[in-house]
């Protein structure tokens, strides 16, 4: 009987949960599951009608829904230190601060935009309680850096006249370690990627990674190594070298184009993408060998995100989708 | 000088003395004790010898005539003198007459004056008659009975002489057969004494010195409750023991202080063999003997061995034996030293009595003696659990097994015995007692399964409650036990063994559930556990006590030891996971105190993350796929999957190989017994699922994320016990959670259930089941939850499409109750299109109607009008209204759907409605006639659904409608019937649309069919009615009609109806045919009144028509004056139902013309 034969090819794995009940398209997530016991780990979404979902992952429900972008699509949630903190950025040109501690749910302060594209903006703690914010600018090129919760600006970095890099499509805020400079990786509508010194405003160094527009991009800065996607078939990893220069360091076929977002966990050792083709793709991050394809979604994945638990065990993959629905995985194992 | 004034000489009044004293009453009423400062000594107001010794306090009429002892002596002085003399037994009743006119107090004075003469009476030597004797100890009691004794010599004299009443006289050297008076009289007489005997006097009775003067008495008093017949001198005898080891029931002893005690216990020692033997061969006596010497030898045997073996004499008891003054050498011999050996010796001595006794008197007839026997065992606990410790073996076994006893006072003195041991945690704090109970424990465990199979339910229910009483007694020491691996193996194995159910009842597997897929009885009984038959007993008690014994274990033990157990025996065979499983739910309800009987409190309360911890790992075990998913079914629908689900299961889930090469293990053939099996091991786990709920309360909500989903689709089992044990666990969680309803708990967790549903929908084993769970969902929710199923519906609808061949059944199911839901949520706007129509029919009705009540010349004109654009429609040449071209535009197109992309969206449901119907398409042509019947089925909710969107159905009914004509004229009569239903129904919705095609394609094969089968249920008897085809006959007739109408159909068609219906008006014709064929034409009167008389009146005409003018033509018709035939009642019904309704209003007439 097959039952004893070798093992085969593993069935394609389910998710371990699915969460219904955003009634839009998801857009973005982000965990908050770091807390010592009595906390309940969190999940928050950000869907197309412009409401932030706070999703309890022990009951699987929504404990609150937040309602600050006038029903317009939030594409970016994060939280600021704890989960009291969020911060959450919208169509509606407007980046909210919340304050959520003790069941409280208003918007603290808000930073418009004026931006009129989808790019998610970048926080990067730089001390207790101080954070530097880099955001798409009302001008088309333009990336602004801000420090919060002050709002005080930073500096803005344009590119050189005749760039010609089009809008900043993503976007990584980083340092190398505490202290040192903070530095920003942009990608850019025209398929490059450029990493910009932030606090001299100037480009350290620019890499054509793709012929589309660059939708998604991770670093990893203790391998400095960091990958793209972009609309075609094409992942790309690049490394920056001593010199601050970064170089092509491999590409990666996919079956299918489109690559609405990519997260390396952050262990560093694998990394999720989320397809146009509505699937979501595990690769170890050294070599980039596929490990799985996690097919449920009906519709595009906008979003993966990885979650922060303190047990590694626990760890799950949250991947939102077009079709409305979040599904969470269990890799861990697999890994 | 205190005086005992509260007796007088009540007990001893002679008949003549009654008399007197009531005469004396008045005379004297302050009364004695009234004396001043002759107060009490002690209170003694019920002392007295039994029998005669009773006081008759203050109710009393007998009173003292002299009260001062002068006055006293002067009137006994005669008497005493007398009886000096000579000693009759005629003067001591005189003396003892006039005892009864002296005060207490007066006697007191003049005690040992009277005394003497008595005294030297008894000891004047030489034979004396018996009769004297008794007299003399009897008058000699009557005295000690009112006064005290004062004087130590006096007491211990008495006491000797009295003795030596009973004593075989030295001269004939063998026992003188006394005569019963006698000896009881001595007994009493010495019971008397020794409660007559003052103050400190009683203790000089108990010095060393006395000691062979104590143990003649004993061994007397031992031989007369031996030996004697009567019941009377036996329990005298034995009581006045007890008063003699000063172990008296009444209250008035003095309390003897440490050291006396001590004492006394030392002297005591020395008779204790005599005693304890005695006594033992005394209460395992004839039953004879009555109950009453039982129970008093029973009592007398723990008073005295509970006083020798005190634990906490024996604690003070000196390293070495005490030298008595010299004199007393010989004496000194034969004291006993209560030493370390002597009390191990002796332990093991009475260790072997007691056994005795326990084996005789637990089964007594009698309840009283066994009462004592409880009051035995908490004696000796209280006083001797350290001493005879080796004992207690017996002594629990036999007090707990008395728990259990057919007398309610004897079961509740136990029970409050046990309490007490509990409360004062002599077990606990008593580490030998301990071990002595889990020894006990372990040699039961050790022979239970054995008498699980021998002993009969009864000896089971003892047994049984023996063991339960261990585990109570042990409370939290159970631990110790379970902490032993071999004890608690033996005890869970005994448990496993027992708890072995019966599974060769074939019945639980043939049982279906028939119920119909209605929704889920509300008030399904919570907690009702399925009746289970065990291989091992029957009685429903003793299946109590063993849900009771594993509770008490859940409740005392450690919980996470004992889980991890009962898992691993779970684990390990399948021959022991049912039991397991069993012990387990009962673990976890006993752990949370649930319906347990315990004698203590735990010492630690319970955790409740550690009992959720627990319960989630169960859980997890339970509902994991090689438990939860068995054969349960041989069915031809449903085996396969399952079975093709355990495969995967293993596949899958690479589970610790134990589990795995269990299920792995070559596949047994499925015999019933298998199925039977696993049958119950769903329903104990189910039960078990019911009990976590109960027992987390709240709590659970948090585990019906895992849990609901499992259990709703046991609810939805073919198997009945299954599905209804699994619908008992639904109304436990609803219990358990605070929902008021199944229908609730199901709404509200609706998406957790989604989640379910739509993750096993993506492994087509799992299909069948998730498909049931959607189907149970949906009956139970309302249109708030289309939002959340839609995907999921979508998913079903994908599945389908990959597996119509296999799963086609299955999903059907789904799709059936999908719709269903669906016209139930969304369906109403539908019905009130339809009244619109049918009063757009009715209204042109009656335009016709009034028109010809009365005809003027503009309504004939009026008439010709419409006639000819009725003509005209009826020829499908339709005038210019817009909605009907509008209907008609997509016909044209082979691809309408692309004419939707302008329009507002629809809404989801019908949008499910058309993807739902588009498989329907597919299935129509399906091979298996089921599918088709369940097809129709759904297909005419599609319709029904989609009924307001009639842009949307008409381009799917253009596609349907070939497949539906097949099924129509080409098919099994039974999918004729559905597919003529569905017709009707497509008929209510899309007249215009089907009209033609119903006339080309279905119209012509109905009506031949109809006139072919005609002549078959004309000459048919009655057995006809329960064919198919008279089925089929009249369901086309009874719908024929109204679709007609409905569709507006063309005057041919109505023709080719009418033609094929008339034979049906036949007489010969089934009653019930013929009032189908009836309603056709009053349907057809509707659309055509005209035509349908006319051809009414073809046939019969019952009257003629004079034409209203000469120049007319006179009317002619074939009907006329034709002699009656076979058609003629019907038609002449009809036409004057036609008559009817032409004549009345409108109104009633259409009422009276729609087909019921």
């Amino acid at each position: 009987m097959e039952k004893f034969s070798a093992p085969m090819a593993l069935p394609p794995p389910d998710p371990q949960f699915v969460l219904r009940g955003t009634s839009a398209a998801v857009h973005t997530l982000h965990f908050s599951c770091g807390g010592p016991e009595p906390d309940i780990p969190l999940l928050f979404s950000g869907s197309e009608n412009g409401f932030i979902h706070v999703w309890n992952l022990k009951t699987h429900r929504v404990d609150s829904a937040l309602d600050g972008h006038g029903r317009k699509s939030v594409y970016c949630v994060e939280t600021m230190g704890g989960k009291d903190r969020l911060l959450s950025q919208g169509r509606d040109q407007r980046i909210c601060l919340w304050d959520l501690a003790e069941g409280r749910t208003s918007v603290t302060d808000s930073v418009f935009t004026e931006h009129v594209g989808f790019c998610r903006c970048s926080l990067l703690k730089v001390a207790q309680g101080r954070w530097l914010m880099a955001m798409a600018a009302r001008s088309l090129e333009e990336v602004q850096i801000l420090e919060l919760p002050s709002k005080t600006s930073v500096c803005t970095l344009k590119p050189e006249v005749g760039a010609k890099l089009g809008m900043p499509m993503c976007l990584k805020l980083w340092q190398l370690n505490c202290g040192s400079q903070p530095v920003l990786l942009a990608g850019y509508e025209d398929g490059s990627v450029v990493l910009w010194n932030v606090s001299m405003g100037k480009v350290l160094s620019k890499l054509i990674c793709h012929q589309e527009p660059v939708m998604s991009l991770d670093f990893d800065s203790e391998k400095a190594k960091g990958i793209s996607g972009s609309s075609e078939k094409v992942l790309s990893i690049w490394s920056l070298n001593e010199q601050q220069n970064l170089q092509v360091y491999k590409t990666h076929e996919l079956v299918n184009a489109g690559v609405s977002d990519i997260t390396i966990r952050p262990d560093k050792k694998i990394l999720a993408t989320g397809g146009w083709d509505h699937r979501i793709r595990i690769f170890g991050w050294k070599k980039l060998k596929p490990l799985a394809v996690l097919d449920y979604h009906t519709a595009t994945v906008h979003c993966v995100s990885f979650s922060d638990h303190s047990i590694p065990r626990e760890r799950l993959l949250a991947a939102g989708s077009k079709d409305q629905r979040i599904s969470v995985w269990s890799i861990y194992a697999e890994t | 000088m205190s005086v005992r004034g509260t007796r007088d000489f009540s007990h001893s009044v002679s008949p003549t003395s009654g008399e007197l004293c009531g005469g004396a009453a008045s005379a004297s009423l302050p009364a004695p004790s009234g004396l001043p400062g002759l107060a009490p000594a002690r209170p003694r107001s019920r002392a007295g010898t039994p029998g005669t010794g009773r006081a008759c306090g203050s109710r009393s009429p007998v009173m003292a005539v002299f009260d001062t002892p002068q006055a006293a002596f002067g009137a006994l002085r005669p008497v005493c003198v007398q009886l000096t003399r000579t000693q009759t037994v005629e003067n001591v009743r005189q003396l003892q007459a006039h005892l009864a006119g002296v005060s207490g107090a007066a006697l007191q004075e003049l005690q040992e004056y009277v005394l003497f003469p008595l005294r030297f009476a008894l000891r004047v030597p030489g034979p004396k008659q018996e009769r004297l004797v008794q007299s003399l100890v009897q008058c000699i009691s009557s005295v000690l009975a009112a006064t005290c004794v004062k004087k130590q010599e006096l007491l211990q004299e008495l006491f000797s002489e009295l003795c030596t009443c009973l004593a075989p006289s030295p001269s004939s050297g063998k026992a003188a057969p006394l005569s019963e008076e006698l000896k009881l009289a001595v007994i009493q007489a010495l019971h008397t004494l020794m409660h007559s005997a003052y103050g400190d006097v009683i203790l000089s009775l108990y010095q060393p010195s006395t000691l062979p003067l104590l143990g003649f008495a004993v061994s007397l008093l031992l031989t007369l409750a031996e030996q004697e017949k009567a019941k009377q001198i036996k329990i005298s005898a034995l009581e006045c023991l007890q008063v003699l080891v000063l172990q008296c029931d009444c209250q008035e002893h003095r309390h003897l202080d440490e050291d006396e005690a001590q004492q006394c216990g030392d002297l005591f020692a020395s008779f204790l063999p005599g005693i304890s033997i005695t006594l033992s061969r005394v209460i395992a006596g004839d039953i004879k003997q009555g109950h009453k010497t039982t129970v008093s030898a029973i009592r007398l045997f723990y008073l005295i061995v509970g006083l020798v073996m005190a634990d906490k004499q024996l604690a003070r008891v000196p390293k070495n034996k005490e030298k008595l003054p010299v004199e007393h050498s010989r004496i000194s011999e034969l004291m006993i030293h209560r030493g370390p050996d002597w009390t191990k010796s002796t332990a093991e001595k009475l260790s072997l009595l007691l056994h005795k006794v326990v084996e005789s008197s637990s089964v007594h007839p009698h309840w009283k003696v066994r009462l004592e026997l409880v009051e035995l065992v908490h004696h000796l606990l209280q006083n001797c659990s350290q001493s005879l410790v080796d004992s207690f073996s017996h002594l629990l076994k036999a007090l707990v097994g008395l728990v259990n006893d057919e007398n309610s006072e004897v079961q509740s003195r136990c029970n409050k015995v046990l309490q007490g041991i509990a409360e004062q945690r002599i077990v606990a704090q008593n580490r030998a007692l301990a071990d002595v109970l889990s020894e006990n424990l372990h040699s039961l465990a050790t022979a239970l399964p054995r008498l699980m199979n021998s002993q009969d339910d009864m000896g089971k229910v003892s047994t049984l409650s023996l063991l339960l009483g261990y585990l109570k007694l042990l409370g939290p020491k159970i631990n110790i036990v379970l902490n032993s691996v071999s004890h608690l193996q033996r005890l869970s194995k005994a448990l496993v063994q027992v708890l072995e159910l019966d599974v060769t009842d074939v019945k639980i597997v043939e049982a279906r559930c028939s119920r119909p897929p209605g929704p889920l009885q509300q008030g399904v009984q919570k907690g009702r556990h399925q009746k289970k038959y065990f291989r091992f007993f029957m009685e429903e008690k003793v299946f109590q006590l063993l849900q009771q014994v594993c509770r008490v274990l859940g409740y005392y033990g450690n919980l996470y030891l004992l889980v991890d157990h009962f898992m691993g025996l779970y684990n390990e065979s399948g021959l022991y996971r049912k039991q397991a499983a069993m012990i387990l739910n009962e673990l976890v309800t006993g752990a949370a105190g649930v319906g347990v009987d315990f004698l203590q409190e735990r010492g630690v309360p319970l955790n409740v993350d550690d009992l959720k911890g627990s319960i989630t790992s169960i859980l997890d075990e339970y509902m994991d796929q090689a438990n939860w998913y068995l054969v349960t079914s041989i069915d031809t629908e449903e085996g396969s999957p399952e079975q093709s689900v355990q495969h995967l299961g293993h596949s899958v889930r690479a589970r610790e190989a134990s589990s795995s090469v269990l299920l792995l293990s070559p596949e047994p053939p499925v015999t019933t017994r298998t199925m039977n099996s696993n049958i119950w091991q769903i329903c104990i786990q189910l039960e078990g699922v019911g009990c976590f709920a109960a027992v987390l309360g709240k709590e659970f909500r948090l585990l019906l994320l895992s849990a609901l989903y499992p259990v709703l689709e046991k609810a939805g089992d073919r198997t009945l016990l299954i599905s209804e044990t699994a619908l008992g666990t639904l109304a436990d969680i609803c219990e358990a959670c605070g929902y008021n309803s199944v229908q609730c708990l199901i709404n509200e967790n609706s998406d957790y259930l989604v989640n379910g549903i739509s993750l096993n929908l993506r492994h087509l084993a799992h299909q069948p089941r998730a498909s049931q769970v959607l189907d149970t969902m949906l009956r139970h929710s309302d249109a708030s939850l289309l939002p959340l199923v839609e995907d999921v519906i979508q998913e079903v609808l994908s599945a389908l499409d990959q597996s119509y061949n296999s799963q086609a059944s299955t999903f059907l199911r789904v799709l059936h109750s999908v719709m269903t839901a669906l016209v139930q949520w969304f369906g109403t706007p539908s019905a009130e299109e339809q009244q619109r129509q049918t009063d757009k029919g009715q209204s042109r009705a009656r335009s016709q109607g009034q028109q010809e009540v009365t005809m003027t010349s503009q309504e004939l004109e009026r008439f010709f009008l419409d006639y000819v654009s009725q003509k005209q429609i009826a020829d499908g040449d339709l005038p210019d209204l817009e909605e009907e071209e509008a209907d008609e535009v997509p016909l044209a197109k082979p691809e309408p759907s692309s004419d939707t992309e302008g329009e507002a969206p629809m809404p989801i449901h019908a949008q499910l409605a058309r993807d739902v119907m588009e498989r329907c398409i597919h299935l129509l042509s399906d091979g298996s006639l089921r599918v088709r019947l369940k097809v129709l089925d759904v297909l005419e909710l599609c319709v029904t659904m989609l009924h307001p969107h009639g842009n949307h159905l008409l381009p799917m009914a253009h596609r349907v409608w070939p497949a539906l004509v097949t099924r129509l004229i080409n098919d099994d009569p039974l999918a004729v019937l559905r597919a003529f239903k569905v017709l009707c129904t497509l008929g209510q919705t899309c007249g215009d649309f089907l009209r033609q095609r119903f006339s080309k394609d279905v119209l012509p094969k109905l009506t031949s069919s109809l006139l072919s089968q005609a002549p078959v249920s004309a000459r048919a008897g009655p057995v006809y009615s329960h064919t198919l085809a008279f089925k089929l006959q009249l369901a086309v007739l009874q719908g024929l009609g109204s679709l007609c109408e409905r569709l507006d159909m063309g005057e041919s068609d109505l023709n080719k109806v009418a033609d094929a219906c008339l034979i049906y008006l036949s007489a010969k014709q089934p009653v019930k045919l013929q009032e189908a064929a009836q309603s056709v034409f009053l349907h057809l009167m509707h659309v055509d009144p005209d035509s349908t008389w006319l051809l009414l009146s073809e046939v019969c005409c019952p009257e003629g028509y004079e034409p209203p003018h000469a120049s007319l033509r006179p009317v002619k018709l074939s009907g006329m004056g034709r002699p009656r035939n076979e058609l003629t009642d019907n038609v002449l019904l009809l036409l004057q139902r036609l008559q009817q309704q032409e004549g009345t209003g409108p109104g009633t007439s259409t009422q009276e013309a729609s087909p019921s």
